[in-house]
């Protein structure tokens, strides 16, 4: 346990640092007058600069103290939380709703795989776990558009102020991850059937149902590996998803800033979301070890 | 010919993929031709109805199927004629992704000169960071950005940033290959490494890395979508616009590029941004039918429930 917990954390520290440096690289801008109105654009690509930069990025943290503030003075970290609360608000839902959600249907799949609503139901899944989430939202607006000019009741689709405004952002994000669960659910329990434990278990004059959960506690640490792709792909779309609905979270903002070559910026924004990966590995990691005895390591 | 049909019936997947496949092709290859297709992607201009003049973007008729963009040019039009690059540069990426990651997979699996740690780590920090924030912090370094070469720099960028990944899990395969007693025969006779891995490795192989080779043509797709609603893009220009004043322009058609101003387009005439969405999505679609059909066919164990 302190062997998988250090470890992890070393790895948080290596990303960073390795984030850190690709965010530095050299990236200064310099015009040339060619006479007249004439101008070119010139980068030059040192080491030297290079240095420069990562020595500048390290002097501002001694200098300031922290991360600083924005040009109005607001303290960057305070400007933060106001964006990560509202993108929390999309990635916590999205993120449980497909693992339970995405879990329990994933059973209920690999249960009624050979009847024929079994197979319309896997068709379906894999069905919705192709459809890219921009499509998904986009489409959704388009319909959403098209009844308001038939008469549906209008609201604002583009805000992050209402109460609902993170309904749409947050459906979008979930279909994918959830559909890739079921899938993977499923199949992860379908590689089991052929197990001899599964026969003694019938032999023992257990039903079905009983060596459904026998199956489930030994595809667990399967299962439970893939919340880690689920928080990665949930993370990978977000800014996004953030940008087209004008949500305006911390993903959007991790975004700009790297557009725009604030380094400072988008090293806090990006800290987040690598704590909830960490976070994610960590727990996964653990709940795997817990239940699953036989994936402990040395044993 | 019943046999083709009982063929079709059973893999209906690979089957549909396969059609869906063709019109992509079509689509590519014969684009201009097809009738409806206007290949010189005329601007209407304006529009007069009853006196008073519109300007585009038209919404869709029946003149324009998938309506117009702002600059009054047909979608579907310029979804077909877009349909070659588009294509052209999804199958760049995977093929030179696929061309690296393969010897560097079998050299990770011999543990020959750190292969293993490398791809290990690669792994490791790619499992942690979205693979698009590497790609966009990549994309807008200036030597990038600014020379001609930049749609080479960018296919290999995007074909290397998840090179990792794929020689990951494709060295879990060998791995796995070199547990099997057969390979000892080999040894046996006194095969060499490239003779083990030509005769030994890759014939047991191929059918997944078909399989894996087609879904990643998808993966490549759905990434240079998100990449197109953000505003990267594989082949743009700097130019000058004022004085001392860059701006980027964007000098082809393929899909992503026609999301460049999805962030407006999307409050307003919502189909310029929906149809080169829907062609996307057709051909990830496509492709992951193909690969999920593909991989049913070898589908036969014990099964006890």
């Amino acid at each position: 346990m302190v062997w998988k917990v250090t470890r992890n954390t070393v790895i948080f520290f290596l990303v960073m640092v390795v984030f850190i440096l690709i965010l530095l690289l050299p990236k200064e801008m310099e015009i040339h007058s060619l006479g007249g109105l004439k101008f070119e654009a010139d980068y030059p690509f040192t080491m030297a600069l290079y240095k420069e930069n990562i020595n500048e990025f390290l002097t501002y943290f001694k200098e300031e103290k922290g991360f600083g503030t924005t040009p109005g003075g607001v303290p960057f970290t305070e400007e933060l939380v106001r964006f990560l609360l509202r993108s929390l608000k999309i990635v916590i839902p999205a993120f449980l709703l497909s693992t339970t959600i995405g879990t329990a249907l994933g059973i209920w799949l690999f249960y009624i795989r050979n009847k024929r609503r079994g197979r319309i139901f896997s068709f379906l899944s894999w069905m919705l776990a192709s459809i890219p989430d921009f499509f998904l939202f986009i489409t959704v607006q388009y319909i959403f558009i098209l009844a308001m000019i038939h008469g549906f009741p209008s609201f604002n689709l583009y805000n992050n102020e209402d109460w609902y405004s993170f309904i749409i952002p947050c459906v979008s994000l979930t279909i994918y991850p959830l559909f890739h669960m079921v899938k993977m659910t499923a199949v992860s329990m379908e590689n089991e059937v052929g197990e001899e434990y599964v026969r003694t278990a019938f032999a023992k004059g257990m039903n079905r149902r009983q060596v459904l959960a026998h199956i489930f506690w030994n595809a667990w640490a399967t299962i439970v590996n893939q919340s880690h792709m689920v928080m990665l792909y949930i993370l990978s779309s977000l800014p996004i998803i953030e940008k087209l609905s004008n949500y305006n979270g911390a993903g959007y903002q991790l975004l700009e800033s790297i557009f725009a070559y604030e380094s400072v910026r988008a090293v806090l924004f990006f800290i987040p979301f690598l704590l909830l990966m960490y976070l994610v590995v960590m727990v996964s990691q653990f709940a795997r070890g817990r239940v699953m005895p036989k994936d402990v390591d040395g044993i | 010919m019943i046999k083709i049909t009982r063929f079709i019936r059973k893999n209906l997947l690979l089957y549909c993929g396969f059609v869906m496949l063709m019109v992509l092709l079509v689509a590519a290859l014969f684009g201009e031709y097809l009738p409806f297709v206007d290949a010189e992607l005329k601007q209407e201009d304006y529009r007069r109805i009853d006196g008073a003049i519109f300007a585009p973007p038209f919404e869709p008729s029946s003149e324009y199927w998938f309506g117009t963009d702002r600059k009054g040019r047909d979608m579907l039009s310029l979804i077909v004629m877009g349909a070659r690059e588009t294509l052209l540069i999804v199958l760049l990426v995977t093929i030179i992704r696929y061309a690296v990651a393969i010897p560097l997979s079998f050299l990770a699996h011999k543990r020959v000169l750190g292969m293993d740690t490398l791809i290990k780590s690669l792994n490791a920090f790619f499992s942690y960071v979205p693979t698009i924030v590497i790609v966009v912090m990549l994309a807008i370094l200036p030597p990038v950005l600014l020379t001609d070469a930049r749609p080479f720099w960018m296919i290999v960028i995007i074909a290397l940033v998840e090179a990792g990944r794929v020689a990951h899990t494709m060295k879990g395969d060998f791995d796995v290959l070199a547990g099997k007693e057969y390979m000892l025969s080999g040894l046996a006779i006194g095969a060499g490494p490239f003779k083990m891995l030509k005769s030994y490795y890759l014939p047991f192989l191929y059918e997944r890395m078909i399989v894996y080779i087609i879904s990643d043509l998808g993966k490549v797709m759905f990434l240079l979508g998100q990449l197109g609603f953000i505003g990267i893009f594989i082949s743009q220009a700097l130019v000058q616009v004022d004085p001392a004043q860059f701006e980027i322009e964007n000098i082809s058609y393929s899909w992503p590029m026609l999301l460049a101003n999805a962030f407006m387009d999307i409050r307003g005439p919502i189909w310029i941004a929906f149809w080169p969405a829907f062609a996307m999505t057709f051909t990830i679609f496509t492709f992951n039918m193909l690969a999920q059909g593909l991989q049913q066919v070898p589908k036969k164990k014990d099964a006890f429930m």
